[in-house]
């Protein structure tokens, strides 16, 4: 009897979770389909459908669905569930709940790649940052993983090293942006961060960043449950750290670099999403990966769709969105349910 | 070798430790090294001896007008607003455990951002240092007080506050958007914080504030190395946890604010100085004085700077940062290599 309990207790956890996340994913479904009915004009659901199945070039609604809302809600659920995923990844290998992929020195160092990129090449137009941004990102993590201990070093030595990398990135930006009124001018735009004018062209350019920036999330998920336990039981149970936290790194500056370059730096997601997934999942990194992808989907989407409706005056990005919907939510949740450490 | 002696004064004795004490020596003296440099640089270079004669009151009217109104005012505003942001950030990151945890997170500097935007949106450029004082004071108890539930818990004490501070940082750049350009780029200089004509009125302000808040933070300092440890054991020892930490978030505000109102929200100075600090002195107390003194240094350091700077005027703000990182960069692997962290 007593021996029978304790399986017949996991599989209900599983269903459970299974349960869960079959309700995120419906949501995300849901939220898509409302994201491509809505908007400064509403579809019909049979306009929408015969977009995808007879699609006609020279009917407006067609077009309307088929390259600006869709690339936006496809921009949009990449986005959230690469920052969902990165936020959950980088407060797992930290151990650290305030962590936010921001801080490996990611933003910071694309936001400086756009800055200097608008500055000395005059480039204006969002679609041509990706490069700049991407080398931006990574230069900023290279400097930031080293200074961190190359994979050797204490959570806490991460952080400071992200944190000091940042802030130096940071820093050149704002004296450059002082320095140039246009680029500022460029920049106070972009900085919102949001999907307005997301091309298909520009995600298929992106999309193997964001596909392999996912498949290194998942296999880093098995080495962070042994992580969490702290470095040496790590090493105890044999994990060897350094390559799970280079792993790890990788998979999150892959996904932020991508996320960046699309969309612009978009703060929070990153943050709440792992709250939320540790919320309803538990403490297992490879439930909570999935679930902070999904969220981060949904939450994104929601905030680009809540941005384009009439009542914002139509033209909120999404990433002020997100941060004004995120952080009552965050405030909300924190006073209803407490704090759940790592 | 005694790392620890007491400093007995009738019943009252002070437990000192002897690293900490050296290390905030040597830093108080480069401080004072490189203000008398400070005085001498500028865009009319004056020799010390012309210096001393008008400080005594000998010199001409030009070098009484730049010594005395310009560059001593900077400078001694400099070194305080520093200090203050310096053990401010070292009071936070203490009470909270967390290297990342300092007045930003509570979401002074967001607050703070938002406040001074509203000001000159609202009312023109002369209420924009007053709207980042009320804006970051607003913030900063309006969190308190979201957080509060049977006293103060660190994480969501930090939770919450980043949540507000992201959504005011949201909305900051949400307005810098909507500006017209002109004023944005005003504004993008106001918002990184500047010691420009500062005048003896800061000076008076930011020491006389000193001088009631830093005995308290020092004070402080007996309840923050038991706080440092876990809570239980902290309470084992008989600190009441709430009534200190409402204490130290209080004192740790209004240090803040102070250093605000004279000199903008500074960026990197509340929050790099302490774990500077604390890898100086090497111990795992709270090292409050040598963290104001690395947070006067590094002020002043970003101000003579932005003075000496010859082609473009930027903003000390700018040179916080490019100052501080390095240096926490460099004990970072220098440490490293030692095998200390």
């Amino acid at each position: 009897m007593h021996t029978q309990t304790k399986p017949i207790a996991i599989v209900n956890v599983m269903d459970n979770r299974l349960f869960a996340l079959g309700l995120v994913v419906l949501g995300l479904a849901l939220l898509s389909v409302l994201a491509l009915r809505f908007g400064l004009r509403s579809m019909g659901f049979t306009d929408i459908w015969a977009s995808f199945v007879a699609f006609d070039p020279l009917n407006a609604s067609h077009i309307v669905v088929q390259e600006i809302r869709l690339p936006r809600l496809v921009a949009a659920v990449l986005a959230g569930a690469s920052l969902g995923m990165a936020g959950a990844l980088m407060q797992g290998m930290t151990r650290n709940p305030l962590a936010d992929p921001g801080l490996l020195g990611v933003n910071a160092g694309a936001s400086l790649g756009v800055v200097i990129c608008i500055m000395l090449l005059g480039v204006t137009n969002p679609a041509s940052f990706i490069w700049v941004a991407l080398g931006g990102g990574f230069l900023a993590s290279l400097i930031v993983f080293f200074l961190g201990g190359a994979g050797r070093g204490s959570p806490a030595r991460l952080i400071l090293a992200g944190a000091a990398v940042s802030a130096l990135f940071l820093a050149i930006s704002r004296g450059l942006l002082l320095i140039s009124q246009q680029t500022l001018d460029v920049y106070r735009f972009w900085v919102l961060g949001g999907f307005d004018g997301a091309q298909f062209s520009t995600i298929i350019a992106l999309a193997p960043f964001f596909g392999i920036g996912a498949l290194l999330a998942g296999l880093a998920t098995f080495s962070l449950n042994a992580l969490i336990l702290g470095q040496d039981t790590a090493k105890g149970l044999g994990i060897r750290v350094g390559l799970a936290q280079l792993l790890v790194g990788l998979a999150i500056v892959v996904l932020c670099a991508a996320t960046v370059a699309m969309a612009g730096p978009i703060a929070f997601v990153g943050l709440i999403v792992p709250h939320l997934a540790r919320w309803i999942a538990g403490p297992d990194m490879r439930w909570m990966v999935g679930f902070s992808a999904c969220l981060g989907a949904c939450l994104l989407v929601a905030a680009d769709l809540l941005g384009r409706l009439a009542i914002f005056g139509g033209n909120m990005q999404a990433g002020v969105m997100a941060a004004l919907i995120g952080g009552p939510v965050l405030i909300w949740l924190v006073r209803r349910h407490g704090v759940h450490k790592l | 070798m005694m790392t620890q002696g007491s400093l007995r004064i009738g019943r009252f004795s002070v437990l000192l430790h002897r690293r900490g004490i050296v290390v905030a020596g040597v830093l108080l003296a480069l401080v004072f090294a490189i203000a008398i440099l400070a005085v001498q640089l500028g865009r009319y270079p004056m020799a010390l001896p012309q210096i001393l004669a008008t400080l005594s009151g000998g010199g001409d009217a030009i070098a009484e007008m730049i010594v005395l109104d310009n560059r001593l005012p900077r400078i001694l505003t400099a070194i305080g607003a520093g200090a203050a942001f310096g053990f401010a950030g070292a009071m936070f990151q203490t009470m909270l455990r967390n290297p990342l945890a300092s007045p930003d997170v509570i979401g002074f500097s967001a607050g703070a951002s938002c406040g001074a935007l509203m000001g000159m949106m609202a009312f023109g450029s002369t209420f924009v240092l007053p709207g980042a004082l009320i804006g970051g004071l607003l913030t900063a108890f309006a969190v308190l007080a979201l957080s509060w539930h049977r006293g103060i818990q660190p994480y969501r004490l930090i939770l919450i506050g980043i949540g507000a501070s992201l959504t005011l940082s949201a909305l900051a750049d949400l307005m810098m958007s909507r500006l017209d350009m002109l004023t944005a780029a005003e504004m993008a200089k106001w918002l990184v914080g500047t010691l420009n004509a500062r005048n003896w009125t800061d000076v008076i302000m930011i020491w006389i504030g000193l001088l009631i808040l830093v005995p308290i933070a020092l004070w402080l300092q007996f309840a923050l190395s038991r706080l440092a440890m876990e809570d239980d054991i902290a309470t084992g020892l008989g600190v009441a946890l709430s009534p200190a930490r409402l204490a130290v978030t209080v004192t740790g505000v209004a240090l803040v604010a102070l250093a605000v109102s004279v000199v903008g929200p500074l960026p990197f100075v509340a929050f790099i100085s302490g774990p500077i600090a604390r890898r100086l002195v090497k111990g795992a107390r709270p090292a409050l004085l040598a963290a104001a003194t690395v947070g006067a240094l590094i002020t002043l350091l970003a101000d003579t700077a932005a003075r000496a700077m010859p082609v473009v005027q930027l903003p000390a703000g700018v040179f916080t940062a490019v100052i501080g990182a390095p240096v926490l960069m460099w004990l970072l692997v220098v440490q490293f290599n030692k095998g200390k962290i």
